[in-house]
């Protein structure tokens, strides 16, 4: 028979090290719907017929948070056969909190009691027989990290499903709570509702969700409340947290021995006072951030001059690989006698389009492979608190940095660093500015406007100006959706900073092999259909194919000018470079080379791109500014293709990605068009 | 007093927090409860890490103002 089985229990708790050791290669991972929050499904390794669902990392079931409403709303409607609650053994009472609350559910549970090396290395002790003899459910000792005790853990977690074998009711509540308890239990009992004494205690709790489910009782319950209020004197939620934080310290007192008594300064103590101190914090997270982008997109690695990072160097590889393979196919068309149109379509369109998926690839798998190892070793927590001060002000979470720097390099691997963002709002906004970092493959475009229109003194203040001007449109663009579309007025910083740890090897691999099969598989589809789409629509018309002038482009490009008129380039050449640019951004100054100039050379359109070779031709329809508003437009508009598949698989929703374009295709047609106005009026 | 004006390195009993309902909440998930002893480890440009049972839980200054301790 077949059993699901959930890991539920707090952030930071080894659940997802846990979940890698049961599950091996062989997990899911998708989102909880309509959230940015990772839903993870696997099966067990060493036995086919158990599903494991691991639940996003909660303190505790109170419906506040979209994580804690994903974990509660799964336990108590889904009823998975069992829930293991894994338990960090170093910070066991506040980890008991949230075990008493599933406990309160009534749901088949075993508990794991996870870290158990350290817990020995400091010479504690913990019990874990009596603890199980005190909750009524088993206890097991594991070390997630090394596989220790997960046989038994497994084995006992699929008794208690077989079985159906919930814990013993705990003596955590005075009597008048379980009077009161058991009243509000009997109105909900004419409904026939289920889980009644969870409810009750709930609605006790002041639960808004289930407050609001209530009809006919609801009077009779409130009044119950009401009394019971009266007679405790004080708040009931703190009271319930209160008790139940009581029992949790006789608990503790009885199965948990401490080597020392009172706070004893750690490792991790140690180096928090380095990390997150006033003076070091920041420098510190400077160089660690130099590090990062540096290993994964510099040029010129270690300062050394032409030799690249690990991540440019392997993108190398691929992209040199992929062209000996599409030139040998190449070849063999040509001598298979293929027509033009399928070596074109093979060529142009499928290869180039996998090609551009692959070509990602290797920056994801770097960046992921130094961002899991931040985030497992504990750093990224410190990164959030140091920084959150500065991006407080633009509404924005302390992480949001590590997207928004990567973004200089690449929007891909950059919006899929967004995943690091605890909270589903600060996520979004971070997705949606993201783009406006000027990346790579903006450069060149920048480079030939630069070359050809401003006299050589103002080139660096033109492309530094552009640079600054995606960072301040990201400003004020975090600090708008955070008023209009969120209404976002919490100032609130709360996080807890969990003891540094090396990360496994196996574990960092996991994450980054996750990271680049998701974004192949979900993001794939997406830039592979749409480039092949612009390949068919940038070489046919009704007659057949044809050269880019007379294609369905430019037509398309004709009918639509009209829009950027009042940017300043009402030109279809203008408007086929914004669309080729949806595919890289860098083709819009091949698409230009070919349309203006008539230059299908690749090493002129490498010069142009470098900035050592001018266009003169685009003079007849741009200046200075209306060439500035063309930057500053493809800039902020709609990102690559692969960013946008990049977007869409980590909002995990169709609307959000669709609402994050057309806030950036608006965002970038009003500040064209304030480039255009103000610039004309002063020049 | 409120936590802002404790020093680093001392351990205090907690009393109430002044604020918003919701943030009450997420300290009393944390640990802090009416009565526990809440000990500043640590001070930085960003706010302050305090020592609560046997977790760190790092806040900034806004909520270190509304947490008043004996």
């Amino acid at each position: 028979m077949s059993h699901i089985i959930a890991l539920a229990g707090n952030p930071n708790c080894g659940k997802t090290t846990l979940f890698n050791e049961l599950t091996g290669s062989k997990q899911h991972v998708g989102n909880w719907p309509g959230v940015t929050v990772d839903k993870k499904e696997g099966i067990y390794r060493n036995n086919k017929n158990i599903t494991i669902l691991d639940l996003p990392g909660t303190y505790s079931l109170s419906p506040y948070s979209a994580e804690e409403i994903i974990a509660r709303d799964y336990i108590v409607k889904e009823k998975p056969d069992a829930v293991i609650n894994i338990v960090d053994g170093t910070s066991i009472e506040r980890n008991l909190y949230l075990t008493l609350q599933i406990a309160e559910t009534r749901i088949p549970m075993v508990v794991a009691v996870n870290m158990m090396d350290e817990v020995e290395s400091r010479g504690d002790r913990i019990d874990c027989s009596k603890l199980s003899q005190e909750l009524g459910v088993p206890v097991i000792p594991i070390v997630a990290r090394s596989g220790k005790g997960i046989h038994e853990l497994m084995e006992a977690a699929i008794t208690v499903a077989k079985d159906h074998k919930v814990g013993k009711k705990l003596p955590v509540y005075d009597d008048q709570i379980i009077t009161a308890m058991e009243d509000i239990s009997e109105y909900l009992k004419d409904k026939q509702m289920e889980d009644r004494e969870w409810k009750a205690l709930k609605l006790i709790e002041g639960d808004e969700i289930i407050t609001e489910s209530l009809t006919n009782e609801k009077n009779a319950v409130e009044e119950i409340i009401k009394k019971l209020q009266e007679s405790e004197g004080e708040d009931l939620e703190a009271k319930i947290a209160d008790l139940r934080y009581h029992y949790i310290g006789k608990l503790v007192k009885k199965a948990v021995k401490k080597a020392k008594l009172g706070h004893v300064e750690t490792k991790s103590d140690k180096l928090d006072k380095i990390l997150t101190n006033r003076f070091l914090a920041l420098p510190i997270f400077a160089i660690v951030m130099y590090i990062l982008f540096a290993c994964t997109f510099s040029e010129n690695f270690l300062f050394i001059d032409g030799l690249p990072s690990p991540g440019v160097w392997l993108a190398g590889l691929v992209e040199d690989g992929w062209a000996a393979l599409s030139a040998a196919l190449e070849n063999f068309l040509v001598s298979a006698g293929a027509s033009d149109w399928i070596q074109s379509l093979v060529i142009s369109g499928i290869m180039d389009g996998i090609g551009a998926v692959a070509g990602f690839l290797p920056l994801v798998l770097v960046l992921f492979l130094l961002l899991s190892f931040l985030e497992d070793s504990g750093y990224m927590a410190r990164i959030a608190f140091v920084m959150d001060r500065i991006f407080r002000r633009f509404g924005l979470s302390g992480r949001s940095f590590i997207p928004l720097l990567m973004g200089f390099g690449c929007s891909v691997p950059a919006l899929m660093a967004s995943r690091t963002l605890e909270n589903d709002k600060d996520r979004k906004i971070t997705m949606m500015i993201t783009p406006f970092m000027s990346c790579g493959a903006k450069l060149p475009i920048y480079a030939m406007f630069a070359v050809t229109l401003f006299v050589n003194q103002n080139k660096t203040w033109i492309v530094f100006s552009i640079y600054m001007l995606g960072l301040v449109v990201a400003v004020i663009s975090a600090l708008i959706l955070n008023k209009f579309l969120f209404k976002d007025e919490s100032s609130n910083f709360i996080m807890e900073l969990p003891q540094y740890r090396i990360p496994t090897l196996k574990s960092v691999m996991i994450h980054a092999w996750e990271k680049i099969k998701g974004f192949a598989i979900k993001a794939g589809t997406i830039i592979f259909a749409s480039t092949v789409l612009i390949w068919f629509l940038s070489n046919f018309n009704f007659t057949g194919m044809v050269d880019m002038e007379e294609s369905f482009l430019a037509y398309i490009g004709n009918a639509i000018k009209f829009i950027f008129a009042p940017l300043g380039f009402a030109d279809w050449r203008a408007s086929v470079g914004v669309v080729t640019g949806w595919i890289a951004k860098e083709n819009i100054v091949a698409t230009f080379g070919q349309l203006f100039a008539g230059i299908d050379d690749e090493t002129m359109i490498e010069a142009i791109s470098a900035g050592e070779q001018a266009l003169p031709q685009i003079t007849s329809v741009f200046n200075g500014v209306t060439a500035y508003a063309y930057m500053a437009f493809n800039l902020l508009c709609m990102p690559c293709f692969a960013a946008v598949g990049a977007i869409r698989r980590e909002m995990g929703s169709m609307k959000w990605t669709l609402r994050a374009v057309a806030f950036q295709m608006i965002t970038a047609y009003i500040v064209a068009l304030l480039i255009n106005v103000i610039g004309n009026l002063i020049f | 007093m409120a936590l802002t004006m404790v020093a680093p390195g001392e351990t205090r009993v907690f009393r109430e927090y002044r604020g918003k309902e919701e943030t009450k909440r997420h300290l009393q998930n944390l640990g802090l409860v009416k009565g526990g002893k809440v000990t500043v480890v640590g001070e930085n440009h960003s706010g302050i890490i305090l020592q609560i049972k046997d977790t760190k839980i790092a806040i900034n200054y806004g909520i270190a103002s509304l947490i008043m301790v004996d």
